[in-house]
């Protein structure tokens, strides 16, 4: 029964689709860029305020969807990254000569299907969840469609996303003929008494093999880079944001939750695509010269460190995949951010070539700056986010004595220092004589600027004062067992 | 806890304010916009710092910490950026915003027109905020990083007219060498959070004596490598080469940063470390040996120089080597209280030679001036009654008592060798600095710049000269720090014996070397210039003009055959296994790219072959 606790729960879900369906209508009624996009974004914060008021209401579980600390992180997570793409698509499109308006649809659908898989705790609502959030990134992808490279990546992502789902329904069929559930604690109950077996064993690793696409885990990893080139900015920026971090979030769950998994093995093979992932991810990175490609990669080699909360999957793995989690998105976002801003507004392909960047810091110091800094946070300096969420990967693969995991996250940080250094000394060269794509002038007077700018003030914010977040992640992942 | 810590953090988060302001404005700020920002950011912190003192003083003056946050926490490894203020930090704090201030104050007057002045104060204010983290930090890596940004500005400033590449070069060995300083440094940190497991300075002074017992070799290693950073930063034998080329700077710079702050951090973290150095006596021994030799070699050098900041300079080594000296008997406080004296005198100094320099269109050759006392009254002032605080006129000066105490406090310790030293010193710079003033006001003008002198005017100019002047007469020296419970009993404080009589000794070696030196400089210059045109004199004065030729012996001891080694071993086993490395991640980087075919076929194909893996890996694990 639906009862009103659960209506007070669904709150932030609803405004987000309320959100959609405004913004459907108003459509139809009348196309205003700039009123679609303000609409968009009052809705996403009335759900994030309304998120406040359900996260102090306490837990609430239903047999489909579960609102608990961790579905909480995942939708402020959801939803911060979702509200920094639109406001950076608002710029990108502001040039766009086609039809505008339905991005900001497609993208608040997305993030209505990111919420719904955070909370998801049956199988029916995570692949509900996962393929809402999928559906409109395709279209997203190819939104600019007139340019070839964007449609590729539409259609690349379209077909490849397929097949995932196809291993993602035949694990998830296999352990249902194992367990005969469908909800994700009853499942594994059932598993446990039936003492798993092979069946199960293959289920679990085929689920693994359609959300480790999702995450471009390695050897699942090939579309990244040709993806993120192709589509527009913004899009980009929310498939390497909010739509991995809504899927680590719901594989998370189902490691922290799954006694029955607790096979060695399965960690072990865990494990071993994490090393690959983070190795194969920086190695791919190191002469590449189209910054959206790279990162691709860094974003790659990224969740391969990620994936050793996941290995290691007691203790404080919760806690440290939340920081790790954060520490990327903001980073990610702000360097994203700034190639959206340059290629803003849309005027055909985006200014991503590294010689779009040669001697940046002369002609647009502040967002040399943002990117100086995101950049360094991806490598992991101290005082910047970054560090201090490597720092914790480092300690908990330390303390759980995993030494190859350790001795991969150093080896894929040192070849990763090599090739952000050589994006920034890049932005600090001499300027070319020609000039290529550029920012408009009043950049920093728009929201896009001021959220890049932002962004970068929280990097550094949180690399010298983490502790709230910390704070805020300990209290918050608690619960969680 | 007063209420004074709730403000503490003002004193560096203002400076840092500014420096952000500077920065942020891209170089579109007005020179006005520029030096307000910068000095006021610094006044400010200077009126803070103020009121901390006014309560501090008026309460007991027992040490208190003010925690921040803690940084990160993973197992025992919490770094907490902490705030300590006793007597010792209060001091520092006091000099490095008080004298600071006022040499913001001089540099807007001494840069006005200058290219750049709002990155000349941005660095400015970055050194502030850098050097008050070093000295407020309640823990070493708070203070590593102090240490370290007061580096990197001091190289930012001493490049400052990076348009002359000689600049250039004089920053990158004011860098290098400090940074030889800075590994030993670090090394010794790691020391000390491997040995006790903590890096807060109170809990290392308290542990300390537990964990080791006096004269342990891992101690003395401890207490070596601290020692081997505060030589780097503080310009001490070896380590001091840098120092004299550092003038390459603005005079502000030299005056704020390689005389009255950046260059005594050596000395403050003998002095904060003290626990550690009591442990290893042969250790602290050093010390005061390395401070006597500097003394004596940069007494010298300061003879034979002709540029009116290189005298200052080496005077600057030389004074430091007496601080030195102090804390190698064990007399941290008269150390700390020299300190104090010099930053007044040697930043009256500075400006008062910046005055000079500014007013003689640039021009700082001793013998291109001359008979400039008329012209620039003030300056003179500030040059007579600095160099008479130098050279520790009795009773009038503040350098006499400060300086007297370091030389009571050796006689009291029993170290004759180092008293003698300092006596020999205390000649030495009775004698280079009348040479200086006499060279610089008296006697004919030697050039076109010294005969159209243009006399500084305004309050940015006088209110600095003034009011350091006031303070390195005998007003400064009774300022006493409060260092009384932070820092051990000197050997000079349970016995009186004999200190009237060295009083009386030291006050004649200053007086004669102050009249033997005006009879020398006045009356014989003649004699004195024929004795150094030739023979033995003239080899004398080049060695010592050269400082003793250091630059020249580490060229041929360490530059040359580090590059005859690199020319040899351009193609060894090594570097090829190192560019092994490179050629193998190359090529993995060239085979894993040509997986990035672009094809849908091909990427669905390595899906399928993952699954497959995973599942056979699964399989053989049952």
């Amino acid at each position: 029964m639906l009862t009103s606790a659960h209506m007070m729960a669904l709150t932030p879900v609803i405004l987000v689709c309320a959100t959609a369906v405004t913004v459907m209508l108003g459509i139809a009624w009348r196309r205003q860029h700039a009123a679609t996009a303000l609409v968009s974004i009052l809705g996403l914060n009335l759900a994030l305020v309304s998120l406040y008021l359900v996260y102090s209401a306490g837990d609430v579980s239903t047999p489909l969807l579960v609102f608990d600390r961790l579905s909480m992180l995942g939708m402020v997570l959801v939803l911060a990254s979702t509200l920094a793409c639109l406001t950076m698509s608002h710029a990108y499109l502001e040039g766009y000569p086609g039809r505008k308006e339905e991005f900001y649809l497609l993208m608040l659908c997305a993030a209505a299907g990111g919420m719904v898989l955070v909370a998801s705790q049956h199988l029916a609502t995570l692949f509900f969840g996962l393929e809402l959030l999928s559906m409109p990134l395709y279209g997203m992808l190819a939104y600019t469609y007139r340019d070839k490279r964007s449609l590729e990546s539409g259609i690349k992502y379209l077909v490849l996303s397929a097949a995932a789902t196809a291993f993602l329904l035949f694990g998830m069929a296999l352990l249902y003929s194992q367990s005969g559930r469908l909800d994700i604690a009853g499942l594994l109950a059932g598993l446990e008494s039936s003492g798993g077996g092979a069946w199960a064993l293959a289920g679990a690793g085929l689920m693994l093999v359609g959300l480790g696409f999702k995450l471009s885990i390695v050897p699942f990893h090939l579309w990244t880079p040709d993806v993120y080139q192709g589509g527009p900015g913004p899009a980009a920026t929310f498939l390497a944001t909010a739509s991995k971090a809504a899927v680590f979030i719901v594989l998370l769950r189902i490691v922290m939750v799954a006694p029955a998994f607790h096979v060695e093995w399965l960690h072990t093979v865990l494990g071993g695509l994490a090393l690959l992932t983070m190795i194969v991810g920086n190695l791919l990175a190191l002469i590449q010269t189209n910054l959206k490609r790279l990162l691709g990669y860094s974003s790659i080699a990224h969740f391969g460190y990620l994936l050793v909360a996941l290995v290691v999957a007691d203790g404080l793995a919760v806690e440290t995949a939340g920081i790790y989690l954060i520490t990327y998105l903001m980073t990610t976002l702000g360097a994203f951010g700034v190639v959206t801003l340059l290629s803003s507004p849309y005027s055909g392909e985006d200014a991503s070539a590294l010689h779009h960047y040669r001697g940046l810091f002369w002609r647009r110091p502040y967002l040399a700056a943002v990117l100086t800094v995101c950049l360094l946070s991806l490598a992991g300096i101290p005082f910047t986010a970054g560090f201090i969420g490597k720092f914790y990967i480092v300690a908990l693969g330390v303390e759980a004595g995993r030494w190859w995991l350790v001795g991969g996250i150093i080896a894929g940080s040192v070849i990763g220092l090599y090739y952000y250094l050589r994006v920034m000394v890049t932005l600090y060269l001499v300027e070319p004589g020609m000039r290529g794509r550029d920012a408009p002038d009043n950049w920093g007077m728009k929201a896009g600027g001021v959220v890049v700018l932002g962004l970068a003030l929280l990097v550094i914010a949180f690399g010298v004062y983490p502790t709230p977040v910390i704070d805020w992640m300990s209290v918050l992942t608690s619960p969680v067992h | 806890m007063g209420v004074s810590m709730s403000y503490l953090p003002l004193t560096f988060l203002l400076p840092l304010l500014g420096t952000f302001i500077l920065a942020l404005s891209r170089g579109h700020m007005s020179e006005r916009g520029s030096v307000w920002v910068g000095v006021s950011s610094v006044g400010l912190a200077a009126l803070v710092t103020a009121f901390i003192t006014i309560q501090f003083m008026s309460g007991d003056q027992s040490a208190q910490t003010l925690t921040l946050w803690t940084w990160i926490s993973v197992g025992n490894f919490t770094p907490t950026i902490g705030l300590a203020l006793d007597g010792l930090s209060i001091t520092m704090l006091g000099i490095i915003t008080g004298v600071g201030f006022l040499i913001h104050l001089f540099a807007a007057w001494y840069m006005r027109g200058e290219e750049g002045i709002t990155r000349f104060f941005a660095y400015m204010n970055l050194f502030v905020f850098s050097m008050v983290l070093l000295v407020l930090g309640d823990n070493l890596m708070l203070l590593f990083l102090g240490w370290e940004g007061v580096g990197i500005c001091s190289y930012l400033l001493i490049g400052y007219y990076y348009r002359d590449s000689a600049n250039g070069a004089a920053a990158f060995k004011a860098f290098l060498i400090t940074r030889i300083g800075d590994v030993f440094l670090a090394i010794g940190l790691f020391l000390i959070f491997a040995e006790l497991g903590t890096l807060n300075i109170a809990a290392i002074l308290e542990q300390a004596p537990a964990h080791w017992a006096t004269g342990d070799s891992l101690v003395r290693w401890a207490a070596l490598m601290f020692l081997g950073g505060a030589l780097g930063k503080s310009a001490q034998l070896p380590l001091h080469t840098w120092l004299a080329d550092a003038m390459a700077g603005p005079t502000p710079v030299s005056a704020l940063i390689h005389a009255a702050t950046m260059v005594t951090a050596g000395v403050y973290l003998i002095a904060r470390m003290h626990g550690i150095f009591d442990l290893a006596p042969d250790v602290l021994h050093l010390v005061g040996v390395i401070g006597a030799a500097t003394l004596l070699m940069a007494g010298f050098a300061a003879l034979a120089q002709t540029d009116i900041k290189r005298i200052l300079a080496y005077s600057t080594m030389s004074q430091i080597g007496y601080m030195f000296l102090a804390l190698g008997v064990g007399a941290y406080d008269s150390a700390i209280f020299h300190l104090m004296t010099h930053a007044f005198f040697k930043a009256l100094l500075f400006l008062s030679a910046g005055a000079v320099i500014v007013s003689c269109h640039h021009e700082q050759d001793m013998r291109k001036l001359g008979g400039l006392w008329r012209r620039l009254p003030l300056a003179y002032m500030g040059f007579i009654v600095g160099g008479a605080a130098l050279s520790a006129l009795p009773l009038v000066t503040a350098g006499f008592y400060s300086k007297d105490d370091i030389l009571w406090q050796s006689l009291a310790a029993d170290q004759k060798g180092l008293l003698l030293a300092g006596l020999v010193g205390a000649l030495l710079t009775s004698l280079y600095t009348v040479r200086l003033i006499i060279g610089t006001f008296h006697g004919e003008m030697k050039s076109d710049h010294a005969r159209n002198a243009e006399p500084g005017r305004g309050l940015q100019h006088g209110l600095p000269l003034i009011l350091l002047a006031v303070l390195s007469t005998f007003i400064g020296a009774m300022i006493h720090p409060p260092l009384s419970g932070v820092l051990p009993a000197s050997p000079g404080e349970s016995t009186e014996a004999g200190h009237t009589a060295l009083e009386l000794i030291a006050a004649g070696t200053a007086i004669a070397g102050i009249a033997l030196a005006a009879w020398l400089f006045l009356r014989k210059r003649e004699a004195l210039a024929r004795l150094v045109s030739g023979g033995p004199g003239a080899s004398l004065w080049t060695l010592w003009n050269q400082a003793w030729g250091f630059d020249l012996l580490f060229d041929r001891l360490l530059v040359r055959p580090f590059r005859i080694l690199v020319f040899i071993l351009r193609r060894d086993i090594i570097d090829a296994l190192f560019g092994l490395v490179a050629s193998i991640t190359k090529g993995l980087n060239a085979g894993l790219t040509r997986t990035q075919t672009g094809r849908v076929r091909t990427y669905a194909t390595s899906m399928v072959l993952g699954a497959t893996v995973v599942l056979i890996f699964l399989a053989f694990g049952q």
